[in-house]
């Protein structure tokens, strides 16, 4: 029982002591993202509810941030809301954003209610294929962000990089890794947990099963134009580069659930 | 007597309701137990950002397994131990385990909503449904729901 030091001259020297008590970890580097309430209170006294409304869908749209300080508890949903509403003139002005706090609040309650849906399927696929159907392990050429598909490879790094991921981002990935590869969404749902900041099994976990069919009606799936619309300068959306997502919507569906169309 | 106030990664603030429901001059600790971290999977960016919040908080950080040090503390101390409320199976158990040794109490933070009667959590929107109106208000504090 050994009390760990408090005091560290600077950020650095803080990681490179957090790097010696994780022997177990491969990588230590740092993400740009620091704790604490003091941060976790500068970003909350910028928040702009109305903006995040409007914009909260595009990679470089006004969202928060504060997602890492609510899993940890750092900050509550109750205060985050509480602050929301006391810069709006009408809550209703800001309901997307309250809507958005809510899916935690929704999520954590299942989770409480459900333990057991955190790992398992709560309801079947609904993309033709079973569960079996599913490979259990996550490709390492996914792991490593080199998976030949530009836009997706970058999300990774970010991923990789930050440990933290834009919501819109999130769904691409995971949509790529369960319907694109056929890979399990526990096994993504399990990546996703090791990297990110704000991890947290219920909104993790249930978002991975919203995406996969499994806590939804359908699958969710995305297209290349859609990334066009969302994603900002950065992100290379060339159709040569990521030639599997530039596809309609109905013929994405055909390719990656045929046994539907079949049944259709 | 002092308590010991447990707190876990589910719950980093000193303004979580547990350190008002503690004797004034009860210690706070937080221990960084390697093979939970490891059974979590927390990757280093995670570790770090713990514990660059934990440098924030009034809490001694003590490396061990939880069980035995928290049992340590709790004998030291002579009180009860305090914890947030948190749905990690793995935490839950720990609290279990000391509950059977010492006066455990779980304190849970403020709800984001209040609502009257258990939701129907099928589907997201037949829970925002429900909880909309109070979502909507200052502290959720709507006792009745939307209808």
């Amino acid at each position: 029982m050994d009390e760990l030091c408090r005091s560290f001259a600077s950020r650095e020297r803080l990681v490179e002591y957090v790097a010696e008590l994780s022997p177990w970890l491969d990588d230590h580097g740092a993400s740009p993202i620091r704790g604490g309430a003091t941060v976790a209170h500068d970003r909350l006294r910028e928040l702009n509810p109305t903006e995040y409304g409007r914009t909260r869908n595009f990679l470089q749209g006004a969202v928060t941030g504060l997602s890492p300080y609510i899993r940890h508890g750092v900050l509550t949903l109750d205060a985050v809301r509480n602050e929301a509403l006391r810069r709006c003139e009408r809550p209703e002005q800001i309901e997307k954003f309250i809507q958005q706090l809510a899916w935690r609040d929704y999520w954590q309650r299942v989770y409480q209610r459900n333990p057991e849906w955190i790992w398992n399927d709560v309801e079947p696929y609904k993309t033709g294929y079973t569960a079996d159907d599913y490979a259990p392990e996550l490709p390492d050429d996914i792991a490593a962000g080199a998976t030949g598909v530009a836009c997706i490879d970058q999300f990774i790094a970010v991923l990789r990089h930050s440990g933290y991921l834009h919501n819109h981002a999130r769904m691409y990935l995971a949509s790529y890794v369960v319907h694109w590869r056929r890979i399990s969404w526990q096994a993504g749902a399990r990546w996703f947990l090791h990297h990110l900041l704000d991890g947290d099994p219920a909104s993790n976990n249930l978002s991975w099963q919203w995406v996969a069919s499994t806590f939804a009606n359908k699958p969710y799936i995305f297209n290349l134009e859609n990334v066009r619309k969302y994603a900002d300068s950065s992100i290379n959306v060339a159709a040569e580069d990521n030639a599997i997502l530039d596809a309609g919507y109905d013929e994405l569906a055909q390719r990656l659930f045929p046994r539907l169309q079949r049944h259709a | 007597m002092n308590d010991l106030i447990w707190l876990h990664e589910d719950a980093l603030s000193c303004d979580h309701p547990v350190f008002a429901e503690a004797a004034p001059g009860s210690q706070a600790c937080f221990i960084w137990d390697d093979i939970y971290l490891q059974q979590m999977d927390y990757g280093f960016k995670r570790l770090l950002f713990i514990y660059e919040t934990l440098l924030e908080l009034p809490v001694t950080i003590i490396r061990g397994k939880r069980c035995d040090c928290l049992a340590r503390l709790a004998r030291q101390n002579g009180g009860r131990i305090l914890v947030p409320a948190t749905p990690n199976p793995l935490l839950q158990q720990t609290i279990a385990r000391l509950g059977e040794d010492f006066a455990v109490e779980v304190i849970a933070a403020s709800d984001f909503v209040t609502l009257s009667r258990q939701p129907d959590l099928k589907r997201f929107f037949r829970y925002w449904n429900r909880a909309r109106k109070a979502a909507l208000l200052p502290a959720g504090s709507m006792r009745e729901d939307s209808r």
